[in-house]
């Protein structure tokens, strides 16, 4: 694995294709979903990321258990999230939940913690969305000291208190999962990301850089400001979208469809305008590789990037063949374009093996090497493409 | 001083901005004649409808659209003026007001202002306009002004218009320069720190 990691993120939403007027089923969508996991890693790809939603039209209810069907069949592919719900969901289950993942897996596990923006879901959890910063910053305290400590006696405002408890299985070799923070716009976030050192990770689908890059530099400065390094050494992960084809006029030609009435951003600006404004790519896999690049020149150089793939209703086999052009033509580019601008003392992206390794370095030295070390990617792609 | 106008005609030129225009300049003389040096900057919702509608429903604002959140979030007052549309403000104000961020423009001095056919639809100043901007918890100016065709052949409507600005600009003198607070900016005063956050 190079120092970045590149992957691929899902909302799981069942949306009709509009080119056709035909709805997936439930059954579909996530079986379609689980494909794109097993071509992410066949293509060399390093990340898996999957949402957590709880109203139709999206599936991915129950992500630890996707993510555990993925674990079986894959070998080195980072199963993630995008987002997981610490606002809604019980700490004490995510602490078990994706400890239990990272077991099945190997450690092949991190997760991306985000409050949710849909305001019916929180009392359907015993919650209240005007609650959402102060959920996030009390459960991520209590998950923390679940995966951190034996036993743990807590009382909070949002949940039962807890005596003489122990979150089993306790984390993998006791290093707890990597966590990243994702925010789309509360600086709130950004905060609690630099307070703990832990990842920041901005979805920056709707934004334009100006936003992307206040964001991160904050949390950059903050991460400094609570000494854990400088603000280059901060671990930063980005979103994106793209569709591609030979030539850009075929890529507009046949995403434009799926744009026009896609369910977030249909109806509304043009497909060119919205190129403009946000990280919206529909063009050759150069002109992917060279918008993705150009990222860093106002995030910095960044640990992870994950590119949104199935949306828009787009159909198994369009999003397959995407998953395809990404992990032979664009990511092995970026590869080594990233390491090649990269500046010097910028942190490697987190992964089990390097957590264990900061931890306790005898117990990681004396492992066999992880199979992190095998650079499939550059095994299947030639280094010219 | 900043002095931003929000004028939602819908023709151009339109009664409603010709109204804006004649509340900024008398806005203008009054602070001048206190002392006060003014830049003016307008927002003509007409020229940004379609960028509205856009961040309603994709949160993606173009630059015309973020420069004018902008220059209404940066000023020191506000002339606002809207014409009448069944007993209210247009929908097209309104969403203007609506892309903006919640306390832009908390203890902001406004002019509020309206234009209609006919002066029976003035109290579309008091029954819709006050209240969206006390809301807003902005501070209003005592004095609001409603033209309709007919006035604009009547100087009594140059003495409101006198009237209007002279309180607006008593209102911006009367208050301590604004300076918003930017939640992304760590050294600001309003910055929580995440110590606070967890009760620390």
């Amino acid at each position: 694995m190079s120092s970045m990691q590149f992957g691929i993120f899902t909302v799981g939403d069942v949306t009709p294709d509009p080119t056709t007027g035909t709805t997936p089923t439930e059954a579909e969508r996530i079986q379609a979903m689980l494909s794109y996991a097993l071509k992410a890693e066949e293509v060399g790809l390093d990340v898996f990321a999957t949402g957590e939603h709880h109203n139709p039209p999206f599936v991915p209810s129950s992500p630890t258990t996707m993510l555990g069907w993925v674990a079986a069949r894959t070998e080195r592919l980072i199963l993630s999230t995008a987002t997981t719900l610490i606002t809604t969901n019980d700490p004490v289950k995510i602490a078990e939940d994706f400890a239990m993942l990272q077991h099945v897996a190997g450690g092949r596990v991190d997760l991306t913690l985000g409050r949710g923006n849909t305001g019916p879901v929180y009392p359907w959890f015993g919650k209240d969305i005007r609650d959402g910063i102060e959920l996030a910053v009390e459960n991520y305290a209590l998950l923390r000291r679940l995966w951190r400590e034996p036993v743990v006696d807590w009382s909070g405002k949002h949940r039962t208190p807890l005596q003489g408890f122990t979150s089993t299985p306790a984390p993998l070799d006791g290093v707890p999962p990597f966590v990243w923070h994702g925010s789309i716009r509360s600086p709130q976030i950004a905060e609690q990301a630099a307070y703990y050192g832990d990842g920041f990770f901005h979805n920056n689908i709707f934004w334009n850089k100006e936003h992307v890059e206040q964001m991160v530099r904050l949390y950059r400065q903050r991460f400094a400001h609570y000494g854990h390094g400088a603000p280059e050494q901060a671990i930063v992960g980005l979103g994106g979208q793209v569709y591609m084809a030979e030539t850009q006029a075929q890529a507009i030609k046949e995403f434009r469809p799926y744009f026009d009435v896609a369910p977030v951003y249909g109806h509304g600006p043009s497909l060119e305008d919205f190129m403009e404004m946000t990280p919206l790519t529909v063009g050759t896999p150069e002109q992917v590789i060279e918008r993705t690049l150009g990222f860093r020149e106002y995030a910095g150089d960044y640990q992870r990037q994950l590119f949104l793939i199935d949306h828009a209703g787009l159909p198994q086999q369009a999003v397959l063949e995407q998953i395809e052009i990404l992990g032979t033509e664009v990511v092995p580019v970026l590869r080594r374009e990233f390491d090649r601008l990269r500046a010097p003392g910028v942190p490697d992206a987190p992964t089990h093996a390097s957590l264990l390794a900061a931890a306790r370095p005898e117990e990681a030295a004396a492992r066999p090497a992880e199979r992190d070390d095998v650079d499939t990617a550059a095994a299947i792609a030639p280094e010219e493409v | 001083m900043r002095i931003t106008v929000l004028a939602a005609g819908l023709s151009e030129p339109s009664s409603t901005r010709l109204l804006a225009d004649r509340l900024t300049a008398a806005t203008t003389a009054a602070l001048r004649e206190r002392g006060a040096s003014v830049e003016t900057a307008v927002v003509e919702v007409r020229t940004l409808a379609h960028d509205v509608v856009d961040l309603l429903l994709t949160r993606v604002a173009t630059p015309e659209l973020e420069a004018a959140r902008k220059a209404v979030a940066d000023a020191d007052a506000l002339v606002a003026v809207s014409p009448t549309f069944s007993m209210s403000y247009s929908g097209l104000f309104k969403s203007f007001v609506d892309t903006l961020e919640e306390g832009t423009l908390a203890g902001m001095p406004v002019l509020l202002a309206a234009t209609g056919g006919t002066p029976r639809h003035s109290m579309v100043l008091d029954t819709a306009l006050r209240p969206l901007f006390s809301h807003l918890k902005a501070l209003t100016a005592p004095t609001a002004v409603y033209a309709a065709a007919e006035d604009w052949g009547s100087p009594g409507l140059d003495a409101r218009i006198e009237r209007a600005g002279r309180e607006l600009a008593d209102l911006v003198m009367a208050l301590p320069s604004r300076r918003r607070s930017d939640p992304f900016d760590s050294d600001d005063p309003g910055f929580v720190s995440f110590e606070e956050m967890l009760g620390r």
